[in-house]
């Protein structure tokens, strides 16, 4: 990671004055940073900065340049995405990333969920994300044909999974026996459809008016539509609010028949439900990655170590999913 | 009392220790002692519930012998992966129902999924 970017490097890199760098959020491979700019005319220019060491997206990952441009494409075609203002090129000496627009809102979804003020954004959002990803699905895959974005039919991303689960040593019959379950009835489908792939109530950045963007894409690839509707219903991201599982806001039937009313073409329930089932999973299967960043002391830490207990709800939510149907 | 002060007492001491630190900590590491009292509770949890006990015993019920909880865990996750056990082997959800109450009551008691299966 090179050092925290200047003033004067950014304002170059965008062409316009900066006022202020703020970071916001930094880990040991990337880092955003609040960037407040002046446009051409003088109203402030409220950006965000994100930039990674290179090298630091995984093989077989979404490149940050490709990323940025999907975001763009996605934007353009109407999708509430913050506009890309710039990619950043070797030459910056900032790594791999872009700068995009900052937009107003709140990110934070267990205040969003729970503040009276969201009352009337919550009512709508059901639909509006279900009215999103109906156009994302729809997006034909000619228009990202040129975009590096990882792809593999289902039968080949639940190995992966699977392989995923078996580096850390760990036992766990619970995500043995829903991996069990999930090969006996995933059918084996090619990836046909753009999935943004982390389209949870933590990436929805949300104003009192309701959907304001749907952030962090560096999940995206190509695969099942479905998926996203199975993710976005996953308990995790219901913070308490069990009794609404899309995203502790709304009901699965709402969001099935607000997607297709959308024209995102007719839900299958129960294969969104087989990916609520492998999104659980593959939460639970992040649990252990982010519990083995402290066993391996990659990042020791009382956070991480803690979070690896995480594995005990996931195991619990998918007990329930395979004693009661669902969760 | 084999101890005046046994492991509990020394982990109430440590979080109360840790509760007093926080107000002059901030940002990461008021979150990290927030956290570091939250993981002494579930060891606290850990020490009076015994789950790996519940699990052993519940591991054992479904293989139909005794073993070493790590033995356990891992035949069973090997029947699992090759088919020969799956959610029709007789009693299996239902054990791994309790082992993942057992376990979820220790890490997380507050948990919602917990809290509506534990009325």
């Amino acid at each position: 990671m090179a050092a925290s970017p200047t003033s004067e490097q950014v304002a170059a890199l965008i062409g316009a004055p900066v006022t202020r760098i703020e970071a916001l959020s930094g880990g040991a491979s990337s880092a955003t940073y609040a960037v407040d700019a002046i446009s051409g005319d003088g109203p402030p220019w409220p950006l965000i900065l994100q930039c990674a060491a290179t090298g630091s997206v995984p093989e077989g990952g979404l490149p940050r340049r490709d990323q940025a441009l999907l975001q763009q494409r996605m934007h353009d075609a109407g999708l509430p995405v913050a506009r890309v203002v710039r990619i950043l090129a070797p030459e910056d000496g900032l790594g791999e990333g872009y700068v995009m627009e900052r937009l107003p809102g709140e990110a934070l979804a267990p205040k969003w969920l729970k503040q009276p003020q969201y009352e009337a954004a919550r009512a709508g959002l059901t639909a509006q994300v279900a009215a999103v990803l109906a156009r994302l699905h729809a997006q034909p895959l000619a228009s990202v044909a040129d975009l590096k974005l990882p792809t593999g039919s289902t039968a080949q991303s639940l190995e992966r999974m699977f392989a995923n689960y078996r580096r850390f040593g760990v036992d766990s019959p619970v995500f043995d026996l829903a991996f069990a379950w999930l090969r006996e009835r995933v059918a084996d489908r090619p990836a046909t459809q753009i999935v943004h792939g982390d389209f949870r109530s933590g990436n929805l950045l949300i104003s009192e008016r309701g959907l304001e963007a749907v952030l962090d894409w560096e999940l995206a690839h190509l695969g099942d539509g479905h998926e996203d509707l199975g993710w976005l219903c996953c308990n995790a991201w219901r913070f308490g609010v069990w009794d609404k599982p899309v995203g502790g806001f709304g009901l699965r039937v709402a969001l099935h028949e607000a997607y297709e009313a959308a024209g995102g073409g007719p839900v299958d329930p129960e294969r969104a439900r087989l990916w609520e089932v492998w999104g659980t999973l593959k939460w639970g299967i992040a649990c252990l990655q982010l519990g083995d960043d402290h066993v391996s002391g990659r990042l020791r830490s009382v956070e991480r170590a803690a979070i690896g207990r995480r594995v005990s709800e996931v195991e619990l939510d998918l007990m329930h999913i395979l004693a009661h149907g669902d969760v | 009392m084999a101890e005046q002060i046994e492991a509990a007492a020394l982990i109430e001491a440590v979080q109360g220790f840790l509760a007093e630190l926080e107000p002059e900590l901030s940002g990461r590491r008021a979150f990290h002692a927030k956290v570091a009292q939250n993981a002494l509770a579930i060891v606290a949890r850990e020490l009076a519930q015994a789950p790996q006990a519940q699990e052993t015993a519940l591991l054992a019920g479904v293989l139909g012998h005794e073993g070493r909880i790590d033995d356990l865990r891992a035949e069973l996750c090997a029947r699992l992966r090759d088919g020969r056990a799956g959610v029709e082997t007789p009693g299996l959800v239902e054990a791994l129902l309790g082992v993942a109450l057992a376990k979820c009551a220790v890490a997380n008691p507050r948990y919602a999924t917990f809290r509506r299966l534990a009325v």
